[in-house]
């Protein structure tokens, strides 16, 4: 009767992977108008069979596993963990990525060529996407977290012609890889320390082993990465280049909320004080993407900044000790997002801009776009009666709880500065409603057309999840929700003056966007810093290319031109003028390291340049004195025939053997 | 029989070759193909052979090939001993794989084909050789006879600067070879054959009745000195040197190690003159700037061959001879050797992403990739040594896909320059999509070999005992490293619009078929690795699993 329970669970989830796998180099291959219908088939069958997981639920987390490489007394196996997290993660990310392809199909049909590429791509991704949930082990995740990484690069620069998208892509990839590479560190410290990284090992009955905070930091660092935390956020919002039905299911809805999935995985792992170094990201990150949505001018980025605070809030919240509380901010966030960014695109593709100064007054022309962008974004700014209310409290009320139990006062900075970034939230949000639909139609189209039923029932279907009635019976509160009744944990107890407060905040901020900040973009004189500031991200970008990207282009240089002159001292040994040559090189990159890293760098420099001195000045000169000594002599005896080389090599070793002996 | 003939097949090849006459009409590249598959086959058949379950040398094959008594000094023996073992046999696979996709590379070489495919041939035969020799001295003369070929292949058939680049190529791997010859002469003159000695002795009958007690007779009246120096038989075999046993008390490298200079044991020396000697073909920085030239001059199958096979000969080195004969050395330097590992990731990486040269560039990833393989057996695990072998194989299968990539534009424009392309998408997508295979199977994608080796090396680095925590972390910035060169240089060559620095547009095909049938083999079989790296670990894991018992403390 078990085993044939664990069977059937055996079946259902190689099917699960099966199927986008397979769907990635079958669609590759299949017709441009049957790839479309196909992929959401297939998608559609992955939420068939996540539902039936769903109904015969495992009462305990249950392991499956296969040898995927065996070593003497050692094996790394494939394994995968089902529990309710993870079929929760597969219903959201099945559903919403249907939706998202069945809307790709009309939001693409100008371009039919590209639906099997686009299609195989969203494949991919979901594959990669059902294998993170599905991991059993931290080794097993990361391997399907770089493909989710590299379905992200294709699908962000989906459209290969346009410089700026592969620009991002790129850009995309590597910050993610600078975070994955913590994210090793940290899985491979954990399999140093506790000799497993099986999920049911590490945080199962035997008892749970808490990792050194640094060691758990590391593996923040992958979180960092995929979920745009400060200060890996800035490839977010470039992603936007890509199809907006990509930023809906990747880059709002799912992909970017693995890093709280991972959160949620190893969060029993995590000691108090890597956890707070977790809340402070979450909340800064929490800030700055809010205030960075607030002078944006194009429709997907102040969605992209939203997406970066609203993530910053979940990663405080799994901080503050709140997992089940920020899990539920993202099945909330999940739907109203992908409904905001459908939207968007929905505009988009009716006005042919996404520059939100040529828009405006389409609440006429798009009156049912205009309804499932209001409702999704009351969710988003967090009203009652909306889902977003629900789950925004759940995190507040949990940060406000945890700061009381600190017992320092710097402790409630965070979650008051959580509080205010939920009102800058509806600051934003009220602006860009106002500037896309409120006002005159500014567009420059002659004739706006709204979205036919498959783009429509998506819209409609996300705006319905939008609505409290989805997720609590109570309006104002999730208390006894079915949520936390299903994760086994009760909503946290923040102050009774929350609600009342953080809805004032709501409808202040709301205020505000409605009525002052549409003006802020048709100032035409050379912005403040205060506007750049928000513009450009806090400068993070510039920060980057100043701290990370110039020293390793210059050390880049460095090392490429000591090596060009080690093969030019070996080419032609004239030291002297060679030394000096380079040492003038040096010099120059030297400078520009100074100017880069400050006085740290000097000194590493310094080392380099001594060392390099010595490597020219001593072995290469040796080496080079010996090489020329020895190919004189070896130049009249290497002429070419094979058997006088090796008669010299018999002869040769005999007489060493003679002398030796 | 099938190692001899996985020899000596190219090597007759070669000699007929040479003595047919320079004929248009002889299909020279035909018969080298031939060749090349017929060595495929034998070693695909030498895989079928292999007990993957057994840990010692299989398929042996051994014959008196120099014996020279001395009188008191004892007897010279040289053995002409082939076998293979968890370790070889991958990298005989390996070879016989990226050889045969080179003769394919080699098939638009149109000047003095003759002498181009003897050397070719040569070279081949050359490379088995040093996989499957269990002699020292046999290896040796493989491993300098290699040399001869490359050398003519680089300074005949390379670039405008082949001259430099050959001669600097030979002169470094000679320096190495010297270093080499000198230890294998120490270590004969300290190895004593316990059979060849127990029928000296009078111990044994004939060589046939010596079992293990005997065996571990012998090696006791040796150490007590009961034997006496007349009596001793020398000898080169590398499972020999391989036991403690077997080394005379009071010998140049004895275990005990008595000899020493300025203080350190000639164990000690002799293991870094090997390590050395190995560090340059593999190759380690600082010792590596033979290689970007040789790459940058050599034609694209002597690239191929030189990335996808040469290089592995290092690292077989390293684990058959530098630890493997001399274990107290890798176990008292691991840090140190671990540490210039993490400094080639490192620093061929850095320096990969200052190139332009296309070439050069995938030059210096590999400088970065074998610095895992050096990381991984220095950390004396069996997820390091397994790793280490693994991300041989999965280098030599993608390195060799990189060179044929940079050769398919080269054939096209004579450009090699990073910035002389964008949108090349456009005009040869078959040729994007096998690049982009290419380089996201080397930047460790999941799925491709190179996760599984990088993986795998890595984890060696953090589990070691000998290591700390920090060095393996240190070269974990290696995949950031190659995801920036790889795919700034994607992005630059093949996204956004078309364009070339010469207008030479109408020049750039895509594949063709011949390009298509190395390159696509070569993609599935990352792939595959990728997939299933059991494939290869339960060929390796039982031999180095035995290997590291040497490191049991």
């Amino acid at each position: 009767m078990i085993n044939d329970h664990v069977f059937s669970l055996q079946l259902v989830t190689t099917l699960l992977l099966l199927l986008p796998f397979t769907g990635f180099p079958v669609l590759l291959g299949v017709g441009k108008r049957l790839a479309g219908p196909l992929a959401v088939c297939l998608t559609g069958g992955g939420l068939l069979l996540s539902g039936w997981l769903a109904m015969h639920m495992p009462e305990a987390p249950v392991a499956l596993s296969t040898s995927w490489a065996g070593l003497t007394g050692w094996n790394l196996p494939f394994s995968l963990r089902i529990d309710t997290l993870t079929v929760m993660m597969l219903l959201v990310v099945h559903f919403v990525a249907l939706l998202v392809q069945l809307y790709s199909i009309s939001y693409l049909h100008n371009e039919p060529e590209r639906h099997p590429r686009y299609f195989a791509y969203l494949q991919l991704f979901v594959g990669a996407m059902l294998g993170i949930v599905l991991a059993g082990n931290l080794i097993v995740l990361y391997a399907f977290w770089e493909l989710v990484g590299l379905a992200s690069y294709l699908l962000i620069g989906f459209w290969t012609f346009k410089p700026q998208a592969s620009k991002a892509a790129t850009k995309a990839f590597l910050m993610n890889r600078i975070g994955d590479a913590g994210f090793l560190i940290g899985i491979l410290m954990t399999y140093r320390l506790l000799h497993t990284t099986e999920f049911s090992l590490l945080t199962g009955e035997a008892g749970i082993t808490q990792l050194p905070a640094w060691v758990g930091l590391c593996l923040f660092m992958g979180c960092v990465g995929k979920s745009a935390q400060f200060p890996l956020l800035t490839w977010l919002p470039d992603a936007m280049e890509g199809p907006t039905p990509v930023s809906a299911l990747l880059h709002a809805a799912t992909m970017v909320a693995a890093g709280i999935f991972l959160l949620a995985r190893i969060h029993p792992l995590l000691p108090p004080d890597a956890l707070m170094v977790v809340a402070v990201v979450g909340t800064i990150t929490a800030l700055w993407g809010g205030y960075s949505a607030l002078f944006q001018n194009d429709i997907k980025k102040v969605l992209a900044f939203s997406t970066v605070s609203q993530l910053g809030l979940m990663v405080a919240g799994m901080g503050t000790g709140n997992v089940s509380g920020a899990l539920f901010h993202l099945l909330t966030h999940a739907f109203f997002k992908a409904g905001l960014f459908l939207s968007a695109g929905a505009v988009i593709h009716a006005v042919h801009t996404q520059d939100m100064r040529e828009m405006g007054g389409l609440r006429k022309a798009l009156p049912s776009t205009f309804a499932v962008y209001a409702i999704c974004t009351a969710a988003l700014a967090g009203l009652p009666f909306f889902s977003g209310f629900l789950s925004k409290e759940a995190i507040l009320s949990g940060a406000f709880a945890w700061a009381g139990e600190q017992g320092s006062g710097i402790a409630w900075l965070i979650p008051v500065t959580l509080l205010l970034s939920s009102g800058l939230t509806a600051l934003y949000m009220a602006r860009q409603l106002q500037l896309v639909f409120g006002g005159d139609g500014r567009y420059t189209v002659p004739h706006v057309h709204g979205p036919d039923a498959r783009m429509r029932i998506p819209l409609f279907l996300l705006a319905a999840l939008s609505l409290f009635i989805g997720f609590s019976v109570n309006p104002l509160s999730a208390h006894g929700s079915w949520f936390f009744a299903l994760f086994g944990a009760e909503e946290a107890e923040g102050p009774v003056w929350l609600a009342p407060a953080s809805l004032l905040l709501a409808l202040a901020g709301g205020w505000v966007g409605y009525r002052y900040a549409p003006g802020w973009i048709t100032q035409t004189a050379p912005p403040s810093v205060w506007v750049r500031l928000s513009v450009e991200y806090g400068f993070l970008d510039r920060f980057y290319h100043w701290l990370i990207i110039a020293p390793v282009e210059h050390l880049a240089a460095l090392t490429k031109q000591h090596d060009e002159a080690v093969a030019k001292e070996q080419a032609a040994p004239k030291s002297s003028h060679v030394i000096r040559s380079v040492y003038h090189a040096e010099r120059g990159i030297v400078d520009g390291l100074v100017r880069g890293l400050g006085v740290g760098t000097v000194v590493l420099a310094h080392i380099v340049h001594a060392f390099d001195r010595l490597i020219i000045d001593g072995i290469v000169n040796g080496a080079v004195w010996l090489a020329a000594q020895t190919g004189q002599m070896v130049r009249s005896v290497q002429n070419g025939r094979i058997q006088s080389y090796v008669t010299a090599a018999v002869v040769g070793l005999l007489a060493l053997l003679w002398w030796l002996l | 029989m099938i190692l001899s003939l996985l020899i000596f097949l190219p090597l007759i090849g070669a000699l007929v070759v040479a003595l047919l006459p320079d004929n248009q009409h002889i299909p020279f590249k035909w018969l080298t193909l031939g060749v090349a598959m017929a060595e495929l086959l034998l070693s695909v058949v030498a895989y079928t052979q292999f007990d993957q379950q057994q840990a010692g040398y299989q398929l042996l094959e051994q014959a008196d090939w120099i014996t020279l008594p001395l009188g008191n000094l004892g007897v010279v023996s040289i053995d002409y001993l082939l076998g293979v073992d968890g370790i070889s046999l991958p990298l005989v696979v390996l070879s016989s794989v990226i050889l045969l996709i080179g003769v394919l590379s080699s098939w638009t070489i149109e000047n003095r084909q003759k002498a181009y495919f003897s050397l070719y041939l040569l070279l081949s035969g050359t490379i088995m050789g040093c996989f499957v020799a269990l002699d020292f001295f046999l290896f040796f003369l493989f491993f300098e006879f290699m040399l001869l070929p490359m050398y003519f292949l680089i300074g005949l058939w390379g670039g405008p600067r082949r001259e430099y680049a050959s001669i600097k190529f030979f002169l470094y791997t000679l320096l190495g070879s010297v270093l080499i010859l000198l230890v294998m002469i120490g270590l004969y003159l300290s190895v004593m054959d316990p059979v060849s000695t127990a029928v000296m002795a009078g111990l044994a009958t004939d060589a046939a009745s010596v079992d293990q007690d005997l065996i571990r007779l012998v090696q006791a009246q040796l150490a007590d000195m009961h034997i006496s120096s007349s009596q001793i038989v020398h000898t080169f075999d590398l499972r020999y040197m391989a036991d403690g046993g077997n080394y005379l008390p009071n010998a140049f490298l004895s275990g005990a190690g008595e000899t020493t200079f300025w203080g350190i044991p000639a164990r000690m020396i002799a293991f870094w003159a090997v390590f050395l000697g190995f560090a340059i073909k593999l190759p380690i920085v600082p010792l590596h700037t033979w290689l970007p030239d040789a790459h940058v001059e050599a034609p694209t199958p002597v690239s191929v061959v030189l990335a996808g096979v040469l290089l592995k000969i290092g690292g077989y080195g390293f684990i058959r001879i530098a630890w493997g004969l001399f274990p107290d050395g890798g176990a008292q330097y691991a840090q140190t050797l671990a540490g210039l590992g993490v400094l080639s990731i490192v620093y061929g990486g850095l320096n990969a992403l200052a190139q332009n040269d296309l070439k050069k560039m995938i030059a210096y990833s590999s400088v970065s990739h074998m610095g895992f393989v050096l990381l991984g057996v220095a950390s004396l695990t069996s997820e390091g040594i397994n790793g280490a072998i693994y991300q041989m194989v999965s280098h030599g299968v993608l390195s060799a896909m990189l060179f044929l990539i940079v050769g398919v534009i080269y054939d096209r424009t004579h450009d090699r320059r990073i910035d002389s392309y964008r949108g090349l998408l456009q005009v040869m997508p078959h040729y994007a999509v096998l690049t982009a295979v290419a380089f996201f199977g080397s930047l460790g994608l999941p799925g491709f070999s190179g996760f599984v080796g990088e993986l795998f090396t890595l984890m060696g680095g953090f589990q070691s005992l000998w290591l700390p925590g920090w060095l393996p972390s240190v070269a974990v910035s290696g995949i950031v490293l190659a995801a920036a060169y790889l795919l700034w240089s994607l992005q630059r060559m093949f996204f956004g619009p078309l364009w070339t620095r010469d207008g030479v547009e109408s020049t750039l095909t895509d594949l063709n078929g011949r390009e298509r049938l190395m390159l696509i083999p070569l993609g599935l079989l990352a792939l595959l690795l990728g997939l299933l790296p059991n494939v290869l670990f339960n060929l390796s894991n039982a031999t180095v699993a035995q290997w590291l018992e040497k490191f049991n403390v």
